[in-house]
């Protein structure tokens, strides 16, 4: 009945930093979540494929996968709002519809909608209302999210940062254990991204809570996260730590070493069984790590101008990882992305 | 329940829906209500037999009867109290917060069905106050005894089950435009049809409309139920809805 308002926004209220949540108490108890064979179609497209993974309390898990692999459709089924054809989605072993306090185990932010007519603290108001909490709890999530002179104002006249920052204080109304955050960085802008990676790696390192975060950039999250849960087609590609997954990728590490020596070096390091190739006068050396390249240089007398371990890039691995499971978000109806 | 019960009250009253629609349920009761009175006692065009009197008790049944009016605005109410979730997206942490989402339709049902109750007084009470002004300047006010209490009791109660009813309709829709399409051209298109046409007329006394027509005044209508069976119909329609409602969420997903 009521249209969005289109009036530019104001000033979005300044951002606190390190709010701390459950304000004179101890935060909640970890809670492990589990999915185990998530499997989903929508019609003949198979959205999600017997998916499963494990997020751990204390730590940002980064849900990442290209649009369209399925990660929206993944956190609604295991938040109950759709119902998978077969697997299980459980939180410390219980599935979210039959948690006794749900909004006191998990918070999510799936999307940012709000009655454009009605006010960002009356919002609140209504799942206090509806989880039984305080309605002092409306104004404490204001506050934590920096909302708090906005509060009164129709959501509708809202922006897309200060929509994100409502939904993320609803999320944490019932104080949660656990954090869902679907591609939270969308319409946030700079300094809104750097104020939420310091909250959630505060919230898990910190309170012990367990973070569950999905973006298709990996370079949003990767200085976020802890460990990491690929899905490329509604599938596992790869879970693990940040480092397992560098670890498990091809390339591994290399040292760009820069000589003026470059020939005498290459053999010296080619007769230790090193893999060396010269690109643009500088030699790039596998299997060996730069402190016995310098070693070597030294011995040899050899002069070096750089030694420069290299890693290959994160983002790299991505792409070698989700490689050829981009044709399903092409041609298909994707699970749910908006 | 009771919190969910008061969270449907928040959001019902945090936008201004209901203030447009208690006011349209004034206008159209108020307004129908004085045409009426105005008409009392002329004689019909064509040779057909018009209204009777203001002082006639047949007469005073049907003004009572205008009460009913306000049905089509509390079933909108209720619509809209269910589609504005899935409109505005809201669906989302509404079923996040309870999870289990029979408890959601409950509350819902319980709350509209409270509103419904005000909406009904407050039809009442316009109505009433033509009646007692213009109709009284006519001749007489229709006495507040009898079978027009009977009148002015079912047509209460019908008012607040079509808030229920309007609640089943929206959680079977989903779509807010359509469902309340739907309503308007079921209740205006529909049934006046189905009363109109010989053949098919015996069936009208079976639905919502004939339902209510038994619970307050069967002036002018085809044959319809007694009042208290009229009175069980309605409100199996309404438990109909809610099953029906309630069956259909928690069974989709919430997309």
């Amino acid at each position: 009945m009521d249209e969005p308002d289109s009036s530019p926004t104001a000033q979005e209220a300044p951002i606190p930093t390190g709010t701390p949540l459950s304000p004179g108490g101890t935060p909640p108890a970890p809670v492990r979540v589990e999915v185990r064979g998530l499997t989903k179609s929508f019609g003949t497209v198979r959205a999600v494929s017997d998916l499963g993974f494990t997020v751990e309390p204390g730590a940002v898990t980064g849900f990442l996968g290209p649009n369209g692999a399925g990660k929206t459709t993944t956190l609604r089924m295991v938040l109950g709002l759709e119902t998978p054809d077969a697997g299980t989605a459980t939180f410390a072993g219980t599935p979210y519809a039959a948690l006794r306090e749900p909004v006191r185990t998990v918070g999510a932010v799936l999307e940012t909608a709000f009655h454009p007519a009605r006010s960002g603290r009356d919002h609140l108001r209504v799942y206090c209302r509806a989880a039984g909490l305080p309605v002092s709890r409306a104004d404490e999530g204001l506050a934590q999210v920096g909302l708090a002179d906005a509060g009164r104002r129709r959501a509708g006249g809202y922006s897309l940062g200060m929509r994100q920052r409502l939904a993320l204080a609803t999320a944490l109304l019932g104080d949660p254990a656990v954090l869902v955050l679907d591609e939270p960085a969308n319409g946030l802008d700079p300094e809104g991204i750097q104020w939420l990676r310091g909250f959630l790696r505060h919230l898990a390192h910190e309170q012990g809570r367990t973070v569950l975060v999905s973006s298709h950039l990996l370079a949003e999250i990767e200085q976020t996260v802890d460990r990491i849960v690929i899905v490329g087609a509604g599938r596992l590609v790869r879970e693990g730590s940040i480092d397992e997954l560098r670890a498990g990728a091809d390339g591994g590490t290399s040292v760009l070493v820069r000589t003026p020596e470059t020939a005498r070096l290459g053999e010296l390091l080619r007769a230790a069984g090193n893999a060396v190739t010269e690109v643009d006068g500088a030699l790039t050396v596998s299997g060996t790590t730069a402190a016995e390249i310098g070693h070597r240089a030294f011995t040899a007398g050899i002069e070096l101008h750089e030694l420069h371990p290299q890693r290959s890039g994160l983002e790299e691995i991505y792409f070698q990882l989700t490689a050829g499971t981009e044709q399903f978000a092409a041609g298909a109806p994707q699970g749910g992305q908006p | 329940m009771i919190g969910l019960v008061r969270a449907e009250w928040v959001k019902l009253f945090t936008t201004r829906v209901w203030i447009g629609l208690l006011l349209g349920a004034c206008a159209l009761v108020g307004g129908l209500t004085a045409l009426l009175t105005g008409l009392a006692g002329q004689a019909g065009g064509n040779g057909q037999q018009g209204l009777p009197p203001v002082t006639d008790q047949q007469f005073q049944q049907v003004a009572l009867s205008q009460i009913t009016n306000a049905t089509v605005f509390v079933v909108i109410l209720g619509i809209i109290g269910v589609t504005q979730e899935y409109r505005h997206r809201t669906a989302t942490p509404t079923f996040l917060t309870t999870p289990k989402r029979w408890r959601i339709v409950l509350a819902k049902l319980i709350a509209y069905l409270i509103v419904g109750i005000p909406f009904a007084a407050v039809a009442t009470a316009v109505n009433l106050a033509v009646l007692e002004i213009y109709a009284r300047a006519r001749g007489a006010a229709p006495s507040l005894d009898g079978d027009n209490l009977r009148v002015i009791a079912g047509a209460g109660t019908a008012v607040v089950i079509y808030a229920v009813i309007g609640v089943g309709v929206g959680a079977l829709l989903r779509n807010q435009v359509g469902a309340i399409v739907a309503a308007l051209v079921y209740l205006y298109v529909a049934e006046p049809v189905i009363a109109a046409i010989g053949p098919i007329q015996s069936a009208y006394k079976w639905l919502p409309g004939g339902a209510l027509r038994a619970m307050t005044t069967d002036f002018g209508a085809p044959d319809v139920l007694q009042p208290w069976q009229g009175g069980l119909l309605l409100l199996g329609y309404g438990l109909l809805a809610a099953v029906l409602g309630t069956l259909f969420t928690v069974r989709r997903d919430i997309t």
